[in-house]
């Protein structure tokens, strides 16, 4: 099962962890000196070693993608919107979990990435571990002893480690204390900033939360850094729901956005963000009987290349939102 | 170009991403980036435009650069390239232009010595050669221990021979 239509460990905040690792094979240039012959023999050599012996895993060109398959694979969050933008000498691996993805000649050779519903980040870290193994035992990996992994650009070098955790948090961002929180931990060597959308408050409260450092630190401890810093944040968004969750108001438009849900007849992608963000706090209360995977399940699939790449078809914008308004109506019926 | 969000300072930053469906562009300036969360540069956008790169590497960086002829023998990038660019050209170039790139990857990361793990087919390298070194320094205590007892019995014949072949093994190492 994908990550979208399953839950994990504090699902009612964590909706995925990633783990990505940069890695570059050392007898080729980096991606940017590469002609798409070069990045070719790069992508194939990879495919050789990692499907070997694994059939869960298929390969494709990324040519060989129309440009709404390519991007609903970055609104999955399985690819960079950067990699979904060009196919050019691109290659993809995937699992048919979708757990795992390989972008080949993104900006490195290899970026592999391991996926995983809730909060599971020593799990990512051993399956993508697993998998860098796999690499270095049987190709020629660019590695420094002073600097780590090498990478095209600087900022990855050390463990070329990036991990992250997805985050609702609809409570923390009722209040200025979200802002406080992204300073914090900056300070701390990670990032907070909105997974979809932009500006103050990102569209549906919904939050990444990963390392910022690469060099220097190891991966255990950026994992562990990123561990207790997530769960302090779920510990304090939860405190701040059953306070919001006091309030009528509140509880008001959790009730109205399921009403609106289920009922109108079109629905934008941002209407639908927010509305669901609502319907996914009354969920976790047990104010509404919806499973949690149902909402995670909508969010992802009811973003408009998906929708488009799910049909075969190209909609328009005005189309989906009919489209979207009727889908989300029936899976909450 | 003027940045699309405040309209006032120049656009340095290229940032890829999906907007409804489509992925798209947009060019920001530095400050306006960095303010709509645009700063993990693993993630969900790239920086296309030579500038912002190069603003890693600072000034000091660039007056480095100077040397336009010095070019890494596997691709070809010289270093001025590199700033340019803000891309490295291939593994090589991180040996030749180390020195030069080390200030830059301070100002990234703040640190300059990679502690993570190390790649399984090199892990055998390091602790072969690893093993080489300690051999050639245990070598080196027992015959400089050697000598010292040549020494006390006054033996100053062997105790050249030994301090010759001491000083072999230091300059070989
Ligand atoms: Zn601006
Ligand atoms: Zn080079």
């Amino acid at each position: 099962m994908t990550w979208y239509q399953n839950s994990g460990k504090d699902s009612d905040i964590v909706l995925s962890t990633r783990v990505r690792l940069a890695r570059n094979l050392r007898d080729f240039p980096f991606p940017n000196r590469l002609d798409k012959n070069e990045c070719r023999k790069v992508n194939e050599t990879v495919r050789d070693v990692l499907l070997a012996g694994d059939d869960s895993l298929f390969y494709t060109e990324m040519s060989a993608l129309n440009s709404y398959q390519a991007v609903s694979l970055a609104e999955k969050h399985l690819i960079s919107p950067e990699f979904a933008s060009d196919s050019t000498g691109r290659a993809l691996i995937l699992s048919k979990d979708e757990d795992v993805s390989v972008m080949l000649c993104e900006e490195d050779h290899v970026r592999l990435q391991v996926i995983y519903p809730g909060l599971s980040l020593k799990e990512a870290f051993e399956k993508a571990e697993q998998l860098d193994s796999k690499l270095a035992s049987s190709l020629n990996i660019a590695f420094d002893d002073r600097i780590g992994y090498l990478t095209q650009c600087p900022t990855n070098l050390g463990t070329g480690m990036r991990a992250s955790v997805m985050l609702h948090l609809p409570a923390l961002s009722q209040s200025t204390a979200i802002s406080r929180l992204a300073a914090t931990v900056a300070k701390l060597g990670l990032t907070l900033r909105g997974a979809y959308g932009e500006g103050s408050r990102p569209t549906g409260d919904i939050y990444q939360l990963s390392n910022q450092v690469t060099l220097g630190i190891s991966e255990e401890a950026a994992i562990q850094n990123l561990q207790s810093i997530a769960e302090q944040i779920i510990a304090q968004e939860r405190q701040a729901r059953q306070s919001l969750l006091k309030d009528d108001v509140f509880i008001d438009k959790i009730y109205r956005s399921y009403g609106i849900l289920r009922s109108a007849h079109m629905m934008s992608c941002d209407e639908f963000t927010s509305l669901i963000s609502y319907v996914r706090i009354g969920a976790c209360a047990g104010l509404l009987d919806v499973p949690v995977e149902k909402l995670t399940y909508l969010l992802v699939k009811m973003q408009p290349a998906t929708i488009n790449a799910d049909a075969g078809e190209k909609y328009t914008s005005a189309q989906r939102d009919v489209i979207r308004a009727d889908a989300v109506k029936k899976a909450l019926e | 170009m003027l940045c699309q969000n405040c309209s006032k300072r120049e656009a340095t930053t290229h940032i890829k991403r999906v907007v409804n469906g489509e992925a798209t562009e947009a060019h920001l300036c530095q400050e306006c980036a960095a303010k709509l969360g645009y700063d993990n540069f693993f993630d969900n956008f790239s920086l296309n435009l030579p500038d912002i790169f190069s603003s890693f590497f600072g000034d000091s960086a660039r007056a480095l650069a100077g040397s336009r002829t010095d070019r890494c023998e596997k691709c070809g990038c010289s270093f001025d390239d590199i700033v340019k660019t803000g891309m490295v050209g291939c593994a090589d170039c991180y040996d030749k232009f180390f020195d030069k790139l080390l200030p830059s990857i301070q100002r990234i990361h703040g640190r300059t010595r990679h502690v993570g793990s190390v790649p399984a087919e090199q892990l055998t390298e390091t602790t072969a050669t690893e093993k080489k070194e300690e051999t050639a320094e245990e070598k080196i205590a027992s015959l400089e221990a050697e000598m010292k007892k040549a020494i006390d019995a006054q033996n100053f014949e062997q105790a050249a021979v030994l301090r010759d072949k001491i000083k072999e093994l230091k300059e070989d190492k």
